[in-house]
């Protein structure tokens, strides 16, 4: 993984000591709430509904296991034990006190990470594939591009203030398990990781959940990657000079897109780029191959694969072989496999761990994993390089601490905001919904049967909880000062290899007491009228929305 | 005498300078001192301008900047550049990096504080119009 040098680790520290005298001036007075607001922002810290929120930046999902510990003990030291996962593949601090933050941020610093640019109007921490450097079907490792991007966002002069937070999202492989289809900037590479310098880029623009969710339109196929940075320099300035700021919430740059169309925004952006001097903007190849020597492979052993052992203790241990099934993914090389760590235990606020988690998933990557870990958007840990004979001491120690789920795609691992329980902008709570919905289908017979199916829930159309492109997606919506929920169906973010979807809106919202009522009735549906080994979505494509409509909103006889 | 922040054969200082006899772009003749809203196209006319200033309406607006980006690099206008309005004294270090060399701030109190943060970090990750250095064009 990427290793600051004495340049990344003076950027960070001076921009701890600036902030610090921000926080100090905003403590005597010196500067209001609103001039306060923006900067702190920048530097990570909301103030949610009980208490402020810092949200730390874990570039691109990839941590090593030295800065897990670090997270697990600020947590500790400045919050109350445990910290969240976020669908922005971030972890975030419920509790802790504003005056602490300086501290908490310094605390950061020292071990290489920081929380700059993980909220504001701004271009916020670049996600990517959660399986990158390790997945069986990865063209090339997207991290190199992560990180050149991450760098060159970084308090960049021009793009601080835009009209409206900007989400970049980049994949190499043929399963886009990053969604670049709904994000602002979404980018598919091509090539090859051993020549990054002769790698290519198809550029996606305009995508976006919250309340008006578009997909990314192709605006540049191909783009040599050495322009990597003055398209996007060319696409930022468009955007930041003509996106809307009359209405926050016409002010993503998919309002503009849309407004100008698709080839109308790409003319403009094209035109843009005609007048940067891209050649000389051009990132040099030695510094392309200097971000990608970062991520080079580990030293892996010479492995066979484990299939005779791991098939004993399959049959030995059926808990063993239901996590197997489903938390465990093939890895490009031989013997080793890539593992998630669903925190999605029924009754646990999805995403939450504890600094003992933390603790144990820091020591399992260094014992097994190259010490290496990453966060997944679905809000789980990854361990991405685990040898096959370790797997089932591993799943061992994860399930004596809570970590051990087999739900991985399930039904109950699913992506949930913090909602109306913790943020002040939701509608509703999630967090009980989620955990109704794990109660009702905590059997595993019945969720295997289910299969793939991804269920996202958001208290608001702010949708960070990305109900738009779950299998099931849950809404929460205020009627009237009572909180309701709006289902969708069919939606899905593109892992599957296909373009992503928005789900469609199956009718009027329902109080949180039906929701699993209603929930259960689409799964009788997909079970009626799938055929044999048909997914949940494939279902859906086939037999579409109104078989399930007509058995929610039947009328009784 | 109105205080701002200059920026002086490469330094930033505190000036008393002359009251500057802006012109909005309306009415603005060449020869004399051009103040322009942050969502103004720039225009080869403006070479000709005393002085330009861009207006800023909020803290926010980063519209300014990128006008002021424009203005150096594309246009390659090498005159005074002021940022006026709601400029905040926290964020000049962006506004110094996309080619102003003047800042006017709501309160003049804070010139010592925007001093203070006129360049926070001793080098930064892209280039800029006052700095060719970066460590992403460093193999260069």
């Amino acid at each position: 993984m990427y290793q600051y040098n004495e340049f990344d680790r003076n950027f960070v520290n001076q921009r701890v000591a600036h902030y610090r005298d921000q926080t100090e001036r905003y403590l005597q007075g010196d500067l209001s709430e609103d001039e306060f607001l923006q900067l702190r922002l920048r530097n990570g810290l909301y103030v949610q509904r009980l208490a402020p929120m810092l949200r730390v930046a874990i570039p691109y999902g990839t941590l090593s296991s030295q800065q897990l510990r670090a997270l697990a003990s600020i947590s500790n030291d400045f919050d109350r034990g445990y910290g969240h996962l976020s669908t922005r593949q971030n972890m975030q601090f419920n509790w802790p006190a504003l005056e602490d933050v300086p501290d908490i941020l310094q605390a950061l610093a020292d071990v290489d990470m920081h929380a700059i640019q993980t909220s504001g109007s701004c271009i916020r921490n670049v996600t990517t594939d959660q399986f990158a450097g390790a997945a069986a079907d990865e063209e090339i490792d997207p991290r190199p591009f992560c990180e050149l991007l991450r760098q060159w966002s970084t308090s960049h002069p021009e793009f601080e203030w835009l009209p409206r937070k900007f989400k970049i999202a980049v994949t190499g492989a043929t399963f886009d398990r990053a969604a670049i289809g709904v994000h602002d900037i979404g980018i598919r590479m091509s090539g090859s990781s051993e020549q990054p310098e002769d790698a290519l880029a198809d550029i996606y623009a305009g995508g976006g959940l919250g309340r008006t969710p578009v997909l990314g339109a192709l605006i540049r196929e191909q783009l040599p990657v050495k322009h990597l940075l003055t398209y996007t320099e060319a696409i930022m300035r468009v955007y930041n000079r003509y996106g809307r700021r009359d209405n926050k919430y016409k002010a993503r740059i998919k309002i503009l897109v849309r407004a100008l169309t698709a080839e109308g925004f790409k003319a403009q952006v094209d035109e843009e780029w005609a007048a940067i001097n891209h050649e000389q903007g051009a990132v040099p190849a030695a510094e392309l191959s200097r971000l990608s020597a970062f991520f080079a492979p580990p030293s892996f052993a010479e492995l066979d694969n484990a299939s005779e052992l791991l098939g004993t203790q399959r049959l030995e241990n059926p808990a063993f072989n239901r996590w197997m099934k489903h938390n465990v993914h093939p890895h490009r090389v031989s013997g080793y496999s890539v593992v998630t760590l669903s925190t999605k235990a029924t009754g646990m606020p999805p995403g939450d761990v504890s600094s003992d988690q933390m603790d144990a998933v820091a020591s399992w990557a260094n014992s097994y994993g190259f010490g290496e870990i990453r966060i997944s958007h679905e809000q789980n840990f990854v361990l991405p390089h685990i040898p096959q004979d370790k797997l089932y001491a591993l799943w061992q120690q994860a399930d004596a601490i809570g970590l051990g789920h087999f739900n991985a795609g399930l039904i109950s691992d699913m992506i949930c905001c913090p909602g109306g329980d913790y943020c002040s902008l939701a509608n509703a709570k999630s967090l009980p919904v989620a955990e109704a919905i794990q109660r009702r289908f905590a059997d595993y017979d019945y969720q295997h049967d289910l299969g793939s199916l991804d269920l996202n829930i958001s208290g608001c159309m702010n949708a960070c909880g990305h109900h738009h492109v779950g299998h099931i997606g849950i809404l929460g919506v205020d009627k009237k000062g009572q909180e309701f929920y709006q289902i969708s169906l069919g939606g899905h973010a593109g892992h599957s290899g296909e373009a992503p979807r928005l789900g469609q809106i199956i009718g009027p919202s329902v109080a949180r007491e039906e929701v699993c009522d209603v929930i259960e009735k689409v799964i009788q549906v997909y079970l009626g009228l799938r055929f044999e080994g048909e997914t949940f979505l494939s279902c859906f494509n086939r037999i579409g929305i109104l078989p399930f409509k007509e058995s929610i909103y039947a009328k009784a006889a | 005498m109105p205080r701002l922040l200059k920026r002086i054969h490469g330094d930033w200082q505190i000036c008393d300078v002359a009251e500057t006899p802006w012109i909005a772009q309306d009415e603005w003749r060449a020869g004399s001192a051009l103040q322009v809203s942050v969502d103004a196209e720039p225009s080869t006319e403006w070479l000709d301008a005393s002085s330009i200033a861009i207006d800023f309406p909020a803290m926010t607006d980063g519209r300014g900047l990128s006008l002021a980006v424009l203005l150096r690099n594309r246009l390659g206008y090498r005159g005074e550049l002021v940022a006026r309005g709601s400029v905040h004294q926290d964020i000049v270090h962006f506004l110094a990096r996309c080619g102003f060399d003047a800042i006017e701030l709501p309160d003049e109190e804070r010139l010592e504080t925007a001093l203070k943060w006129i360049n926070p970090h001793t080098g930064y990750y892209q280039p800029s119009v006052i700095s060719s250095e970066s460590t992403l064009t460093s193999a260069n």
